[in-house]
């Protein structure tokens, strides 16, 4: 994975040029490429011919997975398409029991939430390595994690439940939301979700503190008599037939990590700086993936090829799905089957969060290892700051006795009273 | 006083409503008059639709306080819950390592008027 980062991008298809944004605002383009006729299925006329992947000998990063465009397009594209696909919907019931019917044109980051938690909970139940089927009868951990995202009202993590989590955080049903603010409410909502028993950790400052995590994801170390505390297993604890799986004894040592960190990677456009860390996010095994978009647009990104992020895109309206009689959820609409989407790492809007999943203390340890690793070795600016504890002056804010102080404020006065604008005068002071 | 009873003068960016001599020439006089103290200007991002505007645009703030004190601060001021986002940028450009101190990010980035220029946003929002 230390492979330089390569100049050649011969035989990438770029269909992107330097400094070309005007477009960002309108559906992805799609581009007719070597498809015929003949080729055209249901799918194809369904969402448009969407570009194929690129013959490029630059490897591809899919979710921490390293892959070969050139002799591993299936397993490409069987990743892409086993991730969870959030889209807009329309006909579901109505939010909060009057609200509006459907999300399109308002709930894309709303749905990018859904997709980045989704994938989390696809590794908490079903490990990293399960591929999806068409059209096969699905593990029942799998049709749990889809319910808990169908719109509806009761499930755990549905559109109503996000929007009407997000008045909480400012945010009236129907309005647009950050990668912040789903954030937040994501992290609200999973404490409701006792069958994952995840902790969501939104990371604040751009500034991850270990301390912090660890007394989240083992809460029993700060309880005395903490015995009590490693309760029942799930509900649905058959068939963990994967390896990958989580076992549910591991739970009772540290609670499944999901962790976000909301950035802002510069002001209107993304500082070039950062282009090489936002890649090497994709790198980790950890990785759950980016939530941002182009302006205006959100999209769940899962990796990149050369300069392009690869990115699952909820911009489509489907009709919302009822589950049937027998428990099973028809489930083909939940998954992209056509190519993923590609745009150029430079039309990325810098607001953003970047999703990590943590099964274990030794994966989340392994995890700060290779952030570490990072910053000291590569050349890109570090996307965000990895500390053991909380600084002591954070922990209260009423002892940074932070005061202006005013006989210096008053001697400024004197010093520049021709000046329309003074200074304000910070000082430390002892107790 | 109340940070935000104060509409700000002039809207536009420090550095266009002063020349570079001028801009020099205050550093020079306020670096004398407090040696010990970083002049820092900090901005709102003219498309920041979320978060307040702060009455004060100079500041005068001691080398050994740390970037995360700093935005303690000003989220403080702002009276901002901890859960909203907010980045302080560096030139426009970097956001700020939290553990530096003010000192750490002067011999940095400060201009070449002598001033430390940071701009502060939340996040954009996404819809359509």
């Amino acid at each position: 994975m230390s492979r330089p980062p390569s100049n050649s991008t011969a035989g990438l298809s770029f269909h992107w040029s330097t400094g070309r944004r005007a477009e960002n605002n309108k559906q992805d383009r799609v581009k007719i490429v070597g498809m015929d006729a003949a080729t055209l299925t249901y799918d194809t006329l369904r969402f448009g011919e969407f570009e194929d992947f690129p013959e490029t000998s630059e490897p591809v990063w899919i979710l921490g997975k390293e892959y070969n465009a050139l002799t591993e397009k299936d397993e490409i594209l069987s990743d892409v398409t086993s991730r969870l696909w959030f889209t807009y919907r329309k006909n579901f019931p109505p939010i909060g029991g009057t609200g509006p019917t459907s999300d399109t044109g308002w709930g894309c980051m709303l749905r990018c939430g859904q997709m980045i938690l989704g994938e989390a909970l696809m590794c908490r139940h079903l490990g990293r390595d399960w591929r999806w089927a068409k059209g096969q009868k699905q593990r029942e951990e799998y049709i749990s994690i889809l319910n808990a995202f169908i719109d509806k009202k009761d499930s755990y993590y549905s559109i109503h439940q996000i929007a009407q989590m997000g008045v909480g955080e400012g945010k009236p049903i129907g309005q647009w939301y950050g990668p912040n603010t789903v954030a937040q409410v994501l992290k609200k909502l999973a404490v409701f979700d006792t069958w994952s028993r995840l902790v969501v950790h939104v990371a604040m400052d751009n500034t991850v503190v270990i301390e912090e995590i660890k007394r989240l994801c083992m809460p029993w170390l700060d309880a005395a008599g903490a015995c009590g505390e490693t309760e029942g297993v799930g509900e649905l604890n058959g068939c963990l037939e994967g390896a990958c799986a989580l076992a549910e004894e591991e739970t009772a040592l540290w609670k499944p990590l999901v962790l976000l960190i909301p950035l802002r990677l510069g002001l209107s456009d993304i500082n070039e700086a950062y282009i090489e860390t936002l890649k090497q996010c994709f790198m980790l095994p950890q990785s759950l993936g980016v939530i941002g978009g182009k302006p205006n647009s959100a999209h769940y990104f899962i990796g990149y090829v050369g300069e392009e992020l690869i990115y699952l895109d909820p911009h489509t309206t489907q009709p919302a799905v009822e589950p049937c009689e027998d428990g099973q959820v028809p489930n083909e609409t939940y998954h992209c089957q056509h190519p993923p989407c590609r745009m150029h790492i430079c039309e990325l809007d810098p607001s953003i969060a970047a999703g990590f999943f943590c099964r274990t203390e030794d994966e989340f340890d392994e995890w700060c290892m290779r952030i570490r690793r990072l910053s000291c070795n590569r050349g890109g600016l570090p996307m965000f700051e990895l500390v053991d504890s909380q600084p002591s002056h954070l922990v209260s804010v009423d002892a940074l006795n932070l005061t202006p102080d005013f006989s210096d404020s008053d001697r400024l006065e004197r010093f520049f009273d021709s000046e329309d604008e003074e200074f304000e005068i910070l000082s430390l002071r002892e107790t | 006083m109340p940070p935000f009873d104060k509409t700000p003068l002039q809207n536009k960016p420090f550095k266009q409503r002063k020349s570079f001599a001028t801009r020099k020439q205050e550093v020079a006089g306020i670096r004398t008059k407090f040696p010990n103290k970083i002049p820092v200007i900090i901005e709102r991002y003219d498309r920041e639709k979320f978060l307040p505007p702060l009455d004060k645009t100079k500041f005068l703030v001691p080398h050994e306080l740390t970037m995360t004190q700093f935005v303690t601060i000003i989220r403080n001021r702002m009276a901002l819950l901890p859960s909203q986002a907010f980045y302080l940028l560096i030139n426009n450009s970097g956001l700020a390592s939290m553990s530096l101190t003010m000192a750490q990010v002067y011999k940095d980035h400060q201009d070449e008027d002598g001033f430390l220029y940071m701009t502060y946003a939340s996040q954009e929002m996404f819809g359509h």
